[in-house]
């Protein structure tokens, strides 16, 4: 296996942006790390993950479902460049694996694959997250993994398209036959798992029916409805559509919505069945560690950690599961 | 502010009055519900049942317009109870006499008569706030927008002064100012009685100052008028010509008849905006500007934060910067002097002239905003203001005595009709009713009943009714709800179908002009 | 901006948002508030819908919304749709005349099985708008009696003004096929109702005479109305898994993705809108 610097990461993205739409972690004169190409800041591959959602290079927040011009339908095509996106971690990784299969099942969103299909992953595992820290390592479930061992990156391939496109990669081999690879399985499986123990708990309690209304009432009320907590989840896929005009046409695109909002399930009528904040509260985590627990056998909560960092009431996936855990075990 | 918002984490009360926090500022909301979470004490005084009563320790629903009262009321107590600071009181202010003379008539009892609460409630209220080492008073357009709207924000600073909450951290008199950058423009005096950093245009020492940094002679010295005079003027006939920056008066002023009158009375109109409002349709000359994430510049903050603000595209079609905008007015009527080639040489001037924002260069704030003053490249900014001594040096109690709103109801009108915003429009929903997620919020004009209220009249949820007032009449939907007492309506301003203020009274505050927007008398009826 | 005249998705690649052009071929008054479009697929294409259904009605420049489809699959040809003036979209959709396009996805949905209703008596139940989605199940069974039991209409809504499909409701209870029973909440002054009771719906079942072994309810109509008729029909003996609802929720997309009808695990486009009752009864907010 290949083993690349820094430099000669960022050397082998910018070879490859003729190809594809790059989508790399660049640090924003504000010191934020976002997914852009490389001309809009400087590569930022370390500091683990990005705090956007980076589901949203296939999911963004608004995308064109089809643009009418003199009564003509053109529904949305496929990118011009297919995308390449580059920093998702293991546990973004495990949310890219559900919202794939979440928009293929029964029938399959094409706006959603024709973005994905065609795409490149590579995930960032190692000793690269924020602060020096270890970050999981995925074994899988993208192209091509970058697993950093302190200095350089392991440049790992997983499909016939990472092959194909790390053998470009102008990089030394690493000579240690795998032994380096193997010390750092070891202490990626070695990482602490008390968030997942926490959340898996809290699953099991809420599906057994432990979790009262009376708890989740106490959560709501310091819910002030910002909506960040969706906004932020790599596997909230909610959408709002509508029709606007611009320049003349009319286009029909959708928007991440939020089930934290009053209108979410509003009719027209008037009717409303989640009209009331505990009600809200509870569905926002109910849903990732219940309902989907029930439709898709398992939680789609991934652990990502994000809706904590981003609420400002500090009402996160994790820190409700731990006062659940502590209230109800 | 006084103070800084991380006070609220400082500090073991805060006395909120006039302000729905979480609705209207959210993260500062945030920050009190988390405080409160840690132990700290919240005393909500509002009639409204808003999100933080829920969590309050006391929430006084004392009825609108009775504020100074209400605040003399708990002076009466603590100093009755000698909860003074009297320390304090006798080395950094002056004028306490009069301060205890006039509030000595504010028992508990006649207090709470008047402003139709209990007196328990005033006792312990005055208990709860001075109890702790540090208290912070957080007040927004609940306490301004009254026609008494200056004595109250001087009761709210005798009541911090009474007890030595003035000049340290977790303390402090904190108006949550109502716009991101609405701080800012006043300091860069957009106002019509100071040029920037509140320096006097009656002063000829600062008129000094800026015709000198200005190359001009002769600025003139005498007092101009405020937006609310300012259409009384157009009305009479007086004022001949108004150029309109980003505000949109057809929905925020008061008496939109009034408003519209004024306008159209007007020779010359301008109005520079981001999008066709019910203002720039009466304008002669509409000049389309660039919107927040367009530009570059500086926003100054609730807690005199000033701050970068960077762009994040280029504005649409013909939209401009506002200050190239008007620097090429200035010009084509003759004058240069307001030709820059970047908003940093714009401020650069502004810290060559304005003592406070004297070390605010750009290369100090490029990623955390300095609090002004802040007067030299050295200086740290100011986190709270006072501290040591008053600007003027003692802080002077400035008592007020209660008077009445100047529109209470009647036989005829016989409800109290407040007005407002919601957590999901802003102001005149110019930009929020455009914007899909939040329209579908709150999509539909409403105006809140309570229960029994609805009952009586047989109004019901939902249901279309007619509000109006002496000024005029709008429909919207009932929201019937025990967010207001009996007897109270509230209205917000955001939609241009139901305009709120189209009803309510141009009453100003005879100090700062402000509108009596928290009270007026009104009448609901069901639509048919 | 409101008519649509030609698509131009490529031959054979199916898009799951793609609204088809469908003209109105008639439209008349139900009510003050209602109406009902029949509507025509392009080239004499069939819609394909089974009893229950629904389609996502677009009107370009408005946005889309999802309507019950009031026709049933024994009517070739054409399919219905009973419109209540409620919001933006339907708004618009009323101001649209015979000859205009709007475009139409679907059918989607769950539907009223009736391989599984065969040979059993079956009480249909629905209170107000409830009608549209409901008679789409009557005219199967008006259509094909013999593949059901005993079959009972029971229908309320809140003044005789405000019913639906009046027409249908005479014929359906003059036809041998059903035994129809009729109320209305209440009558306007001076007005007046002699074709059924005047009381809420519930006050219908407790006379009806149900072989119960045998019985399959079926309930559509407003969220209140569940609840208490569920009740009644429980009184009655009948046990939840003989009691089939429809439910109403807001909908974006009508194929599971846009999450707004989720009912905990269930979306009400994929997995409803027609429910047995044991598959809901006990998920939160569901009835």
């Amino acid at each position: 296996m290949k083993r690349a610097k820094t430099e000669e990461l960022k050397t082998f993205f910018e070879s490859l942006s003729d190809k594809y739409d790059l989508r790399v972690p660049v640090k924003l004169h504000d010191g934020t790390r976002v997914l852009g190409s490389l001309s809009e800041g400087e590569f930022a591959i370390e500091g683990g993950k990005i705090p956007q959602k980076p589901t949203s290079v296939f999911f963004p927040q608004f995308d064109e479902m089809f643009v009418v011009t003199d009564g003509d339908v053109a529904m949305a095509k496929p990118p011009a460049k297919p995308i390449m996106v580059v920093g998702m971690t293991a546990e973004d990784l495990d949310c890219l694996e559900f919202i794939d299969k979440f928009f293929a099942e029964n029938f399959r969103d094409n706006i959603y694959y024709n973005k994905r299909d065609g795409s490149v992953v590579v995930g960032v595992s190692g000793r690269c997250g924020k602060d020096g820290e270890f970050m999981k390592i995925a074994g899988g479930k993208c192209d091509i993994e970058l697993i950093s061992d302190g200095e350089c990156f392991i440049v790992h391939p997983y499909t016939d398209k990472g092959e194909g496109l790390v053998e470009k990669l102008q990089a030394d081999e690493c000579g240690c036959g795998g032994v380096h690879m193997e010390a750092l399985r070891k202490e990626s499986d070695a990482l602490p798992k008390e968030d997942e123990e926490t959340v898996d708990k809290a699953s099991e309690l809420i599906r057994q029916g432990k979790v009262t209304d009376e708890f989740w009432d106490e959560i709501a009320t310091r819910c002030i409805a910002c909506t960040s907590c969706n906004l932020a989840c790599p596997t909230c896929t909610c959408f709002e559509v509508y029709d606007r005009e611009r320049d003349g046409k009319m286009v029909r695109q959708r928007i991440w919505d939020s089930c934290q909002l009053d209108g979410f399930m509003r009719e027209a009528s008037g009717h409303n069945p989640s009209g009331k904040q505990l009600q809200r509260t509870r569905r926002r985590i109910h849903h990732k560690l219940a309902a989907d627990v029930e439709r898709w056998g398992h939680r789609t909560c991934m652990l990502c950690g994000r809706c904590d960092e981003v609420c400002p009431t500090e009402i996160g996936i994790k820190s409700v599961c731990r006062e659940i855990v502590k209230r109800f075990s | 502010m006084t103070n800084s918002i991380s006070c609220v984490e400082q500090t073991g009360c805060i006395l909120l009055i006039g302000s729905n926090t979480t609705e209207q500022h959210p993260l500062i909301g945030t920050r009190i519900i988390n405080a409160v979470k840690k132990g700290m004490k919240l005393i909500v005084a509002d009639n409204r049942k808003i999100r933080l009563a829920e969590i309050a320790d006391m929430h006084i629903r004392l009825e609108n317009g009775t504020n100074v009262a209400f605040l003399n009321g708990l002076m009466h107590v603590i100093i009755k109870e000698g909860l003074a600071d009297d320390e304090y009181v006798k080395t950094r202010t002056e004028n306490y006499d009069e301060l205890k003379a006039i509030v000595e008539e504010y028992t508990p009892e006649r207090t709470a008569e008047i402003c139709k609460i209990t007196p328990e409630e005033v006792v312990n209220a005055a208990r709860m706030y001075s109890a702790p080492e540090a208290a912070m008073i957080v007040y927004c357009m609940g306490i301004t927008q009254h026609s008494h709207g200056v004595d109250n924000v001087k009761s709210c600073a005798n009541l911090a002064m009474l007890t030595g909450n003035v000049g340290k951290a977790g303390t402090g008199v904190n108006p949550l100012r109502g716009q991101n950058n609405v701080q800012g423009a006043c300091d860069m005096g957009a106002l019509p009685n100071v040029y920037t950093g509140y320096q006097k245009v009656v002063d000829e020492a600062s008129r000094a100052v800026f015709e000198k940094a200005w190359g001009v002679e002769n600025l003139p010295g005498n007092v101009g008028l405020t937006v609310t005079t300012a259409i009384n003027a157009a009305c009479d006939g007086q004022l001949k010509a108004l150029f309109v920056l980003g505000e949109n008066p057809m929905m925020s002023d008061p008496d939109q008849h009034h408003v519209k009158t004024g306008l159209e009375n007007l020779d010359f109109l301008v109005v520079q905006d981001i999008f066709p409002t019910p203002t720039t349709a009466l304008a002669d000359v509409v000049l389309p500007a660039a919107c927040y994430a367009e530009k570059d510049g500086t926003f100054t903050s609730t807690e005199r934060r000033v701050q970068r603000v960077r762009k994040a595209c280029d504005p649409p079609g013909k939209a401009r910067q506002d200050w190239e905008i008007v620097g090429d007015i200035a010009k084509r009527m003759g004058y240069d002097g307001l030709t820059y080639n970047s908003p940093e040489e714009i401020m650069d001037e502004i810290t060559r002239v304005t003592p406070i924002y004297g070390g605010m260069q750009y290369d100090r704030i490029d990623q955390v905003g300095l609090q002004w003053p802040c007067p030299d490249r050295e200086h740290p900014g100011t986190p709270f203001l006072h501290k040591g001594t008053f600007k003027r040096g003692l802080g002077l109690f400035g008592p007020a005595s209660y008077m009445p709103p100047m529109e209470l109801p009647d036989e005829e009108y016989p409800f109290l009709l407040a007005t407002g915003r919601c957590y999901f429009h802003f102001h005149t929903g110019t930009m929020t009713r455009r914007t899909r997620l939040l329209d579908r919020e709150e999509r539909f004009p409403y105006v809140e009943i309570n229960l029994d209220d609805a009952k009586r009249l047989g109004i019901y949820d939902r249901f279309p009714v007619m509000v109006s007032t002496r000024r005029g009449e709008v429909k919207a939907l009932a929201r019937v709800s025990d967010v207001v007492v009996p007897g109270h309506l509230f209205m917000t301003f955001h939609f241009e179908e139901a305009a709120a203020n189209a009803l309510t009274n141009n009453a100003l505050d005879p100090v700062a002009k402000i509108p009596e927007y928290k009270v007026c008398a009104a009448q609901v009826r069901r639509a048919s | 901006m409101n008519v649509m005249t030609k698509t131009k998705a490529e031959e054979g690649a199916s898009h799951i948002y793609e609204p088809i052009p469908c003209e109105i071929v008639s439209k008349r008054d139900l009510t003050p508030l209602e109406k009902l479009f029949r509507i025509e697929m392009p080239d004499g294409r069939e819609l394909g819908q089974r009893p229950g259904q629904f389609v996502q009605v677009s009107i370009l420049g408005y946005g889309e919304a999802p309507i019950s489809i009031s026709s049933s699959p024994t009517k070739r040809g054409y399919f219905e749709l009973g419109v209540r003036n409620a919001g933006t979209l339907t708004g618009e959709l009323h101001k649209l005349n015979v000859g205009d396009k709007i475009g139409i996805r679907g059918p989607f949905g769950t539907y009223f099985d009736v391989e599984k209703l065969a040979g059993k008596d079956l009480v249909l139940i629905a209170g107000g708008c409830g009608l549209a989605p409901m008679r789409s199940l009557i005219q199967y069974c008006q259509d094909r009696p013999s593949e059901f039991g005993k079959l009972t209409i029971l229908y309320g809504a809140k003044t005789p003004e405000d019913r639906l499909y009046k027409e249908d409701l005479i014929e359906w209870n003059e036809s041998s096929v059903f035994a129809c029973s009729y109320a209305v909440d209440g009558v306007p002054a001076g007005g007046c109702f002699n074709e059924g009771q005047v009381g809420l719906i519930t006050v219908l079942i407790p006379p009806l005479e149900l072989d119960v072994k045998n019985t399959v309810a079926v309930i559509v109509g407003p969220p209140i109305m569940y609840r208490f008729v569920i009740a009644e029909l429980k009184k009655k003996g009948l046990a939840e898994d003989q009691i089939v609802v429809s439910l109403e929720r807001y909908m974006k997309c009508g194929v599971g993705k846009c999450g707004h009808c989720a009912i905990e695990h269930l979306y009400c486009c994929l997995d409803g809108p027609v429910f047995w009752l044991n598959q809901v009864s006990s998920l939160k907010g569901a009835i």
